[in-house]
């Protein structure tokens, strides 16, 4: 996987617990266009509070076309709650630090036919549909935002005034929220897209609203934080051909795998896109699946898994493994 | 017209263009989700095949918002449909019933005026008569056929192979001269 060498151009802390910063080609020049909606992985390497390296997603919120930096806005979470340490690396980073990243990777792209884009963000779920805003800004698209935030802890709301002409709905409480998401999951064209993005629970009341006014699944489209909100889980262990070796709690199968210097195709890492779906042998006791991306056939079969979020569950005797099959 | 399938004629695979209901009559179940609902009924040469499906879609959707379109041929069922999507809002569905052709006819319309495929749904009644579009003159021949036939393009009498493809766009199958590279 090719990898991007970049610096930190700037930082921006204006907006309480939000850091944008700014990236840039560390040898100067244009950096790769991309998608609205794509996300950058960074590379988090191991330091004070975290032991291994990390590999973190953010959305990409700036211009998209022949950009000549990057730029991303993280939310501070505080490894004393339970944060795996990536966005603590991120606040902590000066003007001129190194960072190294993938190029942009898209799997939240606005659909080219709709007639419509109806977008509703939660938090620091606004970032990928900034992006969104700026294309339908740029091509003259239909476009309509509702955006829960915390009073004062809103993010990106000179760009979205910019971007909307003013035209776009902010709240501050999930239930004005929901009471006009309501009105408008009624009264949109045949054509329209739904998006959305936020806090798992809060696309589920998205997604629940949507279904009770009728919208099919193939219009919603979801983007997920991904494995935040996922248990760090029991160990276990793997065999790989002749090779077997152990996987600790809060380690995935795929970073696991990599480290022993397999190459597993990836994308999210997250359990969304399907890149690093492995076939699995007779010998696994059983799948923690977790995914978002297999259907409840593949799930129920057990001879495959997600190498990203899925975990071995024990067998009756306790003994918890997986057969990789490469 | 027509010349039989030979036997050496694959059975065309499922992840080709043409939908199943092409190959024999479906009813496809309606969705309980949607909130307004247009039932067109392409009535056609054979009422009493139509009239039952739609009796079982309207049954099942007992209660919500069911427009029933009953038109006498595809063009009109094309109009009606394309006179209800204009106003249309999402939570929309809209089920056809007819022949395979008009089916397929309609559900072009559908696609071009926005819909999913997850908002349409066909009751199938016959699957004798397919529309087949010529690639060397544009005319549309129509005629008994099943996939692999060969047929005479009704605009320059080339005889033309049914291909396994249908365009989502026009609900046509795509029909080129069978033995151009020996003629």
């Amino acid at each position: 996987m090719s990898r991007l060498s970049l610096v930190v151009a700037g930082i921006d802390d204006t907006v309480p617990d939000v850091r944008r910063l700014v990236l840039a080609p560390a040898d100067g020049g244009e950096l790769p266009s991309y998608t609205p909606g794509s996300h950058l992985v960074l590379d988090v390497p191991s330091g004070p509070g975290r032991e291994r390296a990390l590999a973190n997603a953010y959305s990409l919120v700036g211009e998209s076309l022949h950009p000549s930096s990057y730029e991303i806005a993280v939310l501070r979470c505080d490894p004393r709650g339970g944060a795996a340490g990536g966005s603590a690396w991120v606040h902590a980073l000066r003007t001129g630090d190194p960072v190294t990243a993938t190029t942009p990777r898209s799997s939240f792209a606005p659909v080219q036919p709709a007639t419509r884009h109806l977008l509703v963000a939660a938090g620091i779920g606004i970032t990928p549909l900034v992006s969104h805003l700026r294309f339908h800004a740029r091509w003259g698209r239909e476009a309509e935002l509702l955006y829960l935030h915390r009073e004062g802890r809103g993010a990106f709301i000179t760009e979205i005034d910019d971007l909307t002409d003013g035209s776009a709905s902010c709240f501050h409480d999930r239930v004005s929220l929901l009471a006009r998401l309501r009105e408008r999951l009624l009264d949109q064209p045949i054509g329209t897209h739904l998006y959305t993005c936020g806090p798992t629970g809060f696309m589920d009341l998205v997604v629940a609203e949507a279904q009770a006014a009728g919208w099919p699944s193939s219009r919603v489209h979801l983007e997920h934080f991904g494995l935040d909100d996922l248990d760090p889980g029991e160990p276990f262990d793997v065999t790989v051909g002749e090779q077997c070796f152990e996987i600790a709690s809060g380690v995935s199968l795929l970073e696991a795998m990599e480290k022993q210097g397999y190459a597993v195709p990836n994308l999210c890492r997250q359990g969304v896109c399907g890149e690093c779906r492995l076939e699995l042998g007779p010998a696994t006791t059983g799948v923690w699946h977790r995914d978002l991306y297999l259907s409840d056939d593949d799930k129920a079969a057990g001879d495959c898994a997600m190498a990203c979020v899925s975990r071995a569950l024990p067998a009756a005797d306790g003994r918890a493994h997986l057969e990789v099959l490469l | 017209m027509t010349s039989p399938v030979t036997a050496s004629a694959p059975h065309p695979p499922h992840y080709t263009s043409v939908p199943d209901w092409t190959r024999e009559p479906v009813v496809q179940p309606a969705d309980p989700l949607g909130r307004v609902h247009t039932v067109i009924e392409v009535v056609g040469e054979d009422p009493a095949a139509t009239a039952p499906v739609v009796a079982g879609w309207v049954a099942g959707l007992d209660g919500r918002d069911v427009r029933h379109r009953a038109c006498p041929d595809t063009a009109a069922a094309v109009a009606a449909l394309e006179a209800d999507l204009v106003t249309a809002k999402v939570g929309h569905r809209v089920l056809v019933a007819g022949s395979a052709d008009a089916c397929l006819a309609v559900r072009a319309a559908g696609v071009r005026g926005g819909l999913a495929d997850d908002e349409m749904a066909f009751g199938v009644v016959s699957v004798e008569t397919r529309t087949v579009w010529c690639v060397h003159c544009s005319a549309a021949t129509v005629a008994k056929l099943a996939l692999d036939d060969v047929v005479a393009c009704s605009g320059c009498e080339r005889g033309l192979l049914v291909y396994p493809h249908v365009s989502r766009r026009t609900g046509r199958h795509l029909g080129f001269m069978v033995d151009a590279e020996e003629a």
